[in-house]
């Protein structure tokens, strides 16, 4: 909504789209922090940086559920038209990425407290450099998101390439270091896990640029965009119990809600 | 309305482009054709210059919407495309206003023909003071003279379109005045289209009515579009987005923004249309 607009008739239609976009802000910077943290927890053995990536996705779906019943209300009650209807159509859909980042995020945390502090001597260098990768991506979408900046959505659209990228090379090594000793897999696997949530974070923020995008612009961006991955693991489904994982070609519409890659992590995970 | 002004038409004699020649059977047109065209359409009250070079096409087979704030010339446009303003001194229009190719207010037209082809239906019902039947009749007796049998026929065959026969079959010759608002304003759609017309304009035709009167109506706007080209004036943003396949937003007498429906309510291209539908005009 540009500073030039003329004010609006229903005053309080207007500050009932303020408090959406102040929810939005809030919520994004709550994931944020979140992605921060389980990333701590990973590269630094924060276990207390764990549990608070943990104990914030409760209230990251809090915020959730209080976004989707105030869009729906003022879908039901105001009938929004135009970039009204299209920002609160796409608060609807970014708050549900927003939300799997933060089960992302959670289960990376959870995760961390099971790579063994034997397994020092894996290699965390591609992790670090895609941790870097997708928490620039995630603030860029976050900034794009509350500044309705559609020049910084294209720049996140175009940059999950990178991290696919690092994925597919991650991948390539955890499988390498899995076969070479049969002991390595337990924490090679969570690894690999780690790697695919963060890889879904990067798909959710392209997701969000892409809503921030069409919010601003009433244009919806191609359905094709700039990705890497055309390795061999395309397509490859590290977690039958996750239609999510690998299916990489499923990004661009919005996932089934609900879906959970803790599944087959191993015993020490579901004892948990 | 056609059939007031119409009252004189047998007497009169038919000058200049004869439109009676082509009514009747819908002739095979392809969808979307451009039924009625305005080019270059200017219309003054007295001095005041109330619709400024609007051009915009109402293909058939489609409900066009117009839509903008009180004053904008949405109303002035609808008279214009059936030259009601014609019964007024001081009221002119130049430009083009294309049926079928031809331009209605080139002079020498005739207004009476031209009125059974572009019906007019207004915002409050206006049932005449007479019977059902007589209402739908009163049109079709001034442009045809129809045996009892045939004109019962058509008096059927409107009201069925309307909706109404069921409601009504029973009392024709009750007068209309004892139906309810949405009743009479169905049969003053059924009044419309009895004569056969090939544009039907509708002047905020709901804005009288209650919720299931509006949604029966709206209904039939989707039923009778198969036939008719259809322009409705609404203020209802709502409804021109229910009821409508492309939209046509004015201001202060300039067509500022016309585009499908979907597209104008979801994305604008023009400021002034987004801070409209969006609630910014004071």
């Amino acid at each position: 909504m540009s500073s030039n607009d003329p004010r609006r008739i229903v005053r309080s239609y207007e500050q009932e789209l303020n408090q959406l976009r102040a929810m939005m802000a809030r919520m994004g910077g709550m994931v944020e922090s979140q992605t921060a943290n389980a990333l701590a927890a990973v590269l630094n053995r924060d276990s207390e940086a764990a549990q608070q990536a943990m104990e914030q996705d409760p209230e990251v779906d809090a915020v959730e559920r209080d976004v989707e019943g105030r869009a729906i209300r003022m879908l039901a009650l105001r009938a929004p038209m135009a970039q009204d209807l299209r920002e609160i159509v796409s608060a609807l859909k970014v708050t549900s990425d927003l939300e799997r980042i933060g089960d992302y995020a959670a289960n990376i945390a959870k995760r961390s407290l099971r790579i063994g502090s034997g397994d020092a001597g894996l290699s965390l260098g591609a992790l670090r450099n895609m941790g870097r990768l997708v928490q620039e991506s995630l603030r860029l979408a976050i900034d794009a998101l509350s500044q309705n900046d559609e020049a910084k959505a294209i720049e996140v659209w175009n940059s999950d390439k990178a991290v696919d990228e690092l994925y597919n090379s991650m991948f390539r090594e955890l499988i390498t270091y899995m076969m070479e000793d049969p002991r390595n897999i337990s924490s090679c696997t969570h690894l690999l896990f780690i790697a695919k949530n963060l890889e879904r974070i990067g798909d959710h923020c392209t997701n969000i640029a892409e809503q921030v995008h069409y919010s601003v612009t009433g244009e919806l961006l191609p359905a094709a965009r700039p990705r890497g991955g055309q390795g061999s693991e395309r397509g490859f489904h590290l977690d039958p119990d996750d239609p999510e994982e690998g299916a990489q070609d499923d990004r661009d519409r919005d996932p089934a809600r609900g879906v959970s890659d803790q599944g087959p992590a191993g015993p020490e995970l579901g004892s948990r | 309305m056609n059939d007031q002004i119409g009252q004189n038409a047998a007497a009169r004699p038919q000058q200049g482009v004869s439109f009676a020649q082509t009514r009747g059977a819908p002739q095979a047109l392809a969808p979307g054709r451009a039924m009625l065209s305005l080019r270059g359409l200017d219309f003054y009250y007295g001095a005041n210059h109330a619709l400024k070079n609007i051009s915009i096409d109402f293909p058939e087979q489609r409900v066009t919407g117009l839509i903008g704030p009180s004053g904008c010339g949405k109303s002035t446009l609808l008279r214009v495309m059936n030259r009601m303003y014609d019964l007024y001194p001081g009221q002119r229009a130049t430009g083009e206003v294309l049926l079928d190719g031809q331009n209605i207010i080139a002079p020498g037209t005739d207004t009476n023909a031209l009125r059974s082809r572009v019906g007019m239906v207004f915002q409050k019902p206006t049932p005449f003071p007479m019977s059902i039947f007589d209402n739908v009749a009163f049109g079709v007796r001034l442009h045809e003279s129809l045996d009892r049998a045939a004109m019962e026929a058509r008096i059927e065959d409107a009201l069925r379109r309307v909706a109404l026969w069921a409601e009504v079959k029973d009392r024709l010759r009750a007068p209309a005045a004892a139906l309810s608002g949405g009743q009479q304003q169905r049969l003053c759609i059924a009044r419309t289209i009895a004569t056969r017309p090939e544009v039907i304009l509708l002047d905020e035709p709901t804005s009288a009515l209650d919720p299931i009167s509006t949604a029966r109506i709206e209904e039939l706007l989707d039923e009778l579009k198969v036939e008719f080209t259809i322009a409705i004036v609404t203020h209802n943003l709502q409804q021109a987005a229910r009821c409508a396949d492309q939209v046509a937003f004015f201001y202060m007498g300039e067509l500022v923004e016309v585009a499908p429906a979907d597209r104008l309510f979801t994305a604008p291209r023009e400021k002034r249309t987004q801070d409209y539908i969006t609630g910014r005009f004071g």
